[in-house]
C-alpha cells in the first residue's frame, strides 16, 4: 500500500506559495543554496549518521528538548546542555505561535522578551529568525540537532531549518495534526507533510542525509502501544514513499516495564515488516524511547526517580535514542540546569545498563508482544481496507469512521471515542474501544484486566478511573488507585 | 436556583486537552452548566460565548507558558463587552519556566483575574471558591 509521490513539478508550485508566507522564505528560494551549506556540515554533526551508527554499535544517545526566543540566549542553552549535560543529540523545540504559523505574534515575542531580559515564548522562532539565524544555532555546537515542534503545516518552518543546517525533523501528518490542532483537516495535513517528506527526499537524491522523525507519543496520555504504533507505521510508509531515508519512530513510556519493552520489540519489527512488505529496503530504521509524557510529581527527588526508570526502559528496550524529562517538568519549562541534571540522572543509568541484557524473553512479555501485533494489524488492515490505492485517503477515511481514534486529542477530526485505563498492574488496556476495529477475543482480554483491577479496588470501571489513572503518576504511583 | 454557567477553555495557541477534558467532567458533575470551548481558545471566542450563555464566570486554562501575553487584556474587553460582572479564574503552568507562585498569582490579579491557580489544585476546592464568588458577585 503506498501514496503517490508528489510530483517534483507540484513541489516547485507549492513552493513558490509556500516561501511568500512570511518575509524570511524569500532567503532560502534557492533549493541548491541548501543543498550545498548542508554539504559543508562535518559528518560527527549529521544527525542521521550520528543514529545509525548508535545503531550500529548499540548505543543509547540522550537528547533533552529546549528552546527560547532569542538566538544567543538559545547558543547558550544548547551549548550548556552539550558540555554541562552532556548530551548526545541537541533539540531545538519550536514555539506554540510558530507552530501554528502566527509568525507575527513570534514576533511580537521576540521583542517582549528583549525587553523583559527572558524568553516569553516557549520555545525557538525558527522562521522568524530565518535561514542565517539557524544557521548561526547549528553552526555554534558541536552536535547533530533537530528541529523538534508540534506544527501542522510545517513546510515553511522545514525549509528555513533545512537550509538552516538542522539535519532532522521531527513530526507527521497525523502525530503533529490530531494531538497538536483543533480544526486541521487530515487530508490537508497529510498532503502538506508529503511536502515536507519530499523536500528531505530531495536532500536524500542528492547525498545529503537528513532524519525524519514521526512524533512517537501522540497525546502522550495513556496511549496504548497498538494505537501509536500504528501512527507510526503509517507515517513512515508516507515518508519513505516520498523519498525520506532515515526514519526514527517513537513510543512514549506507558509505565508498566514488560509492556513498554514488548512495545519496543514490536516497534521495530512491525515496522520493519511493513515497509519491506510494501517494497522498502533501503531505508533505516531507529527507534527513540520517550520518558513519561503525562503529569510529573512537583517534588524533584521523585521526578527523578520518573526520569530514572525511563532511563532504564530505554536501556533495556535497547533503542538509539531516549529523549529526557527534567525535574521542572511539573512546572513547565525548565531551567537549563534542571534541564542538564534530567540529562545527568539519565546517564548514569545507562552507563550502569550499558554492559547489561535484559532479556525480555519471558511469558508476559510474548503475551504482551502477541497482542500488540495483532492489534496492529487489525488497525493496519482496516486503514488499507479504506485507502482504494491511496494510503492518504485510505487515514482521512479511518479518522472518519473513527478506525483510527486517539485518546484525549484535540482535533475535531478525532472521533475520540477511545478510553484507555490501567489494569491492575499499570498496563495500558481499554476501557471503550470506540469504533477501534478489534475482535471480541481482544476486547475480552481488555476487559478481563480491568476487571481484575475492579475487584481489587473495590469499585465499577468508570471515567474516575480513567481520571485517576491521568494524575497518578504526578501524585507518586503508577496506577490510580481510590483514597 | 438554575446551575451556575461557566465557559471553559484552553487559550491561545496551546493545545493541551487533557486537563480541559476533566475539568468539563468535573466542573458538569459538580452541578455547573459547563460551555466547554476546548482548546486553542482566543479572548474573543472566550467572550462571545459569555455573552451568549450568559455565563457567571470564565475558567482559562494555559499549560504551555504564553499565559501571560495570552490573557493580557482580557479584562478590559470583558468590561467593554458590559460584562462587569464576570468572574474571571486563570489556573495551569502560566509562565515560562519555574516561577514562585505567589509571583504568577501577582501577575494574573494585575490583569484583572479573581482568583489564579496552580496545576495540583484540589479541584473540589475550587468548586467551592466558584460557588461563592459567583454568588457574592450576583449581589
Amino acid at each position: 500500500m503506498t501514496s503517490q509521490r508528489l510530483s517534483w513539478k507540484d513541489f516547485l508550485a507549492q513552493r513558490q506559495a509556500v516561501l511568500e508566507t512570511w518575509p524570511t522564505g524569500r532567503d532560502v528560494a534557492a533549493l541548491e543554496d541548501g543543498l550545498r551549506y548542508q554539504r559543508t556540515i562535518p559528518e560527527a554533526k549529521n544527525f542521521a549518521k550520528a543514529m545509525a551508527k548508535a545503531k550500529a554499535a548499540g548505543r543509547t544517545l540522550l537528547q533533552p528538548r529546549a528552546g527560547v526566543a532569542l538566538i544567543d540566549d538559545h547558543i547558550r542553552l544548547l551549548r550548556y546542555l552539550e558540555t554541562e549535560g552532556t548530551a548526545d543529540l541537541l533539540p531545538t523545540t519550536i514555539d506554540a505561535y510558530t507552530r501554528q504559523n502566527r509568525y507575527e505574534e513570534a514576533g511580537r515575542g521576540i521583542e517582549r522578551s528583549r525587553t523583559a531580559g527572558t524568553s516569553l515564548l516557549n520555545g525557538f522562532p525558527a522562521v522568524n529568525h530565518g535561514r542565517d539565524g539557524c544557521r548561526k544555532v547549528t553552526e555554534a555546537v558541536t552536535k547533530p540537532v533537530q528541529v523538534r515542534h508540534g506544527t501542522p503545516d510545517a513546510r515553511l518552518l522545514a525549509e528555513i531549518a533545512l537550509a538552516g543546517g538542522f539535519t532532522s525533523f521531527e513530526g507527521g501528518g497525523i502525530s503533529y495534526n490530531i494531538p497538536y490542532a483543533k480544526k486541521v483537516e487530515v487530508g490537508q495535513c497529510l498532503r502538506d507533510w508529503q511536502y515536507v517528506d519530499r523536500l528531505v527526499g530531495y536532500y536524500e537524491e542528492n547525498g545529503v542525509s537528513v532524519n525524519r522523525e514521526p512524533f512517537g507519543p501522540l497525546t502522550g496520555t495513556l496511549v496504548p502501544p497498538f494505537i501509536s504504533h500504528t501512527v507510526a507505521i503509517l507515517e513512515g510508509l508516507l515518508a519513505l514513499d516520498q523519498g525520506v531515508r532515515s526514519l526514527t519512530l517513537g513510543y512514549g513510556q506507558g509505565g508498566n516495564v514488560l509492556q513498554d519493552l514488548a512495545a519496543l520489540e514490536t516497534l521495530r519489527e512491525l515496522a520493519d515488516e511493513s515497509f519491506r512488505a510494501a517494497g522498502f529496503i533501503d531505508f533505516d530504521l531507529t527507534l527513540v524511547f520517550h520518558q513519561w509524557m503525562g503529569g510529573f510529581p512537583e517534588d524533584e527527588a521523585q521526578a527523578f526517580s520518573v526520569i530514572g526508570l525511563g532511563g532504564f526502559v530505554a536501556a533495556a528496550g535497547r533503542v538509539e535514542k531516549t529523549i529526557v524529562k527534567s525535574p521542572h517538568e511539573a512546572m513547565g519549562i525548565p531551567t537549563k540546569e534542571a534541564n542538564a541534571s534530567g540529562l545527568k540522572a539519565t546517564r548514569q543509568v545507562l552507563s550502569m545498563m550499558a554492559d547489561q541484557r535484559i532479556c525480555a524473553d519471558n511469558d508476559i512479555v510474548r503475551r504482551e508482544k502477541e497482542l500488540i501485533r495483532r492489534e496492529v494489524h487489525a488497525l493496519m488492515d482496516a486503514v488499507f481496507a479504506a485507502a482504494g490505492d491511496d494510503l492518504v485517503q485510505g487515514v482521512v477515511r479511518a479518522f472518519a469512521g473513527g478506525l483510527l481514534d486517539i485518546p484525549f486529542a484535540p482535533s475535531m477530526y478525532n472521533k475520540g471515542k477511545v478510553l484507555p485505563i490501567r489494569d491492575n498492574e499499570g498496563a495500558i488496556r481499554l476501557f471503550a474501544k470506540g469504533g477501534l476495529p478489534l475482535g471480541d477475543d481482544i476486547m475480552a482480554f481488555h476487559r478481563e484486566r480491568l476487571q481484575e483491577r475492579s475487584r481489587a479496588e473495590g469499585r465499577p470501571v468508570t471515567f474516575q478511573m480513567v481520571t485517576d489513572d491521568i494524575y497518578a503518576i504526578s501524585k507518586g504511583k503508577l496506577v490510580g488507585r481510590p483514597k | 436556583m438554575d446551575a451556575p454557567r461557566i465557559v471553559l477553555g484552553v487559550i491561545g495557541a496551546d493545545c493541551h486537552s487533557v486537563g480541559n477534558t476533566i475539568l468539563d467532567a468535573f466542573f458538569t458533575e459538580a452541578g455547573f452548566h459547563v460551555v466547554n470551548l476546548g482548546v486553542m481558545v482566543s479572548q474573543e471566542e472566550f467572550l462571545d460565548a459569555a455573552v451568549e450563555s450568559d455565563a457567571a464566570a470564565v475558567l482559562v486554562s494555559s499549560l504551555y507558558g504564553h499565559g501571560l501575553i495570552d490573557c493580557e487584556g482580557l479584562r478590559q474587553k470583558a468590561v467593554e463587552r458590559g460584562l462587569e460582572r464576570l468572574v474571571l479564574y486563570a489556573g495551569g503552568n502560566l509562565v515560562v519556566g519555574k516561577t514562585p507562585f505567589e509571583e504568577v498569582e501577582r501577575k494574573f490579579k494585575a490583569l484583572g483575574f479573581d482568583r489564579v491557580f496552580p496545576p495540583q489544585v484540589e479541584l473540589a476546592e475550587v468548586a467551592r471558591l466558584l460557588r461563592a464568588d459567583i454568588e457574592a458577585r450576583r449581589n
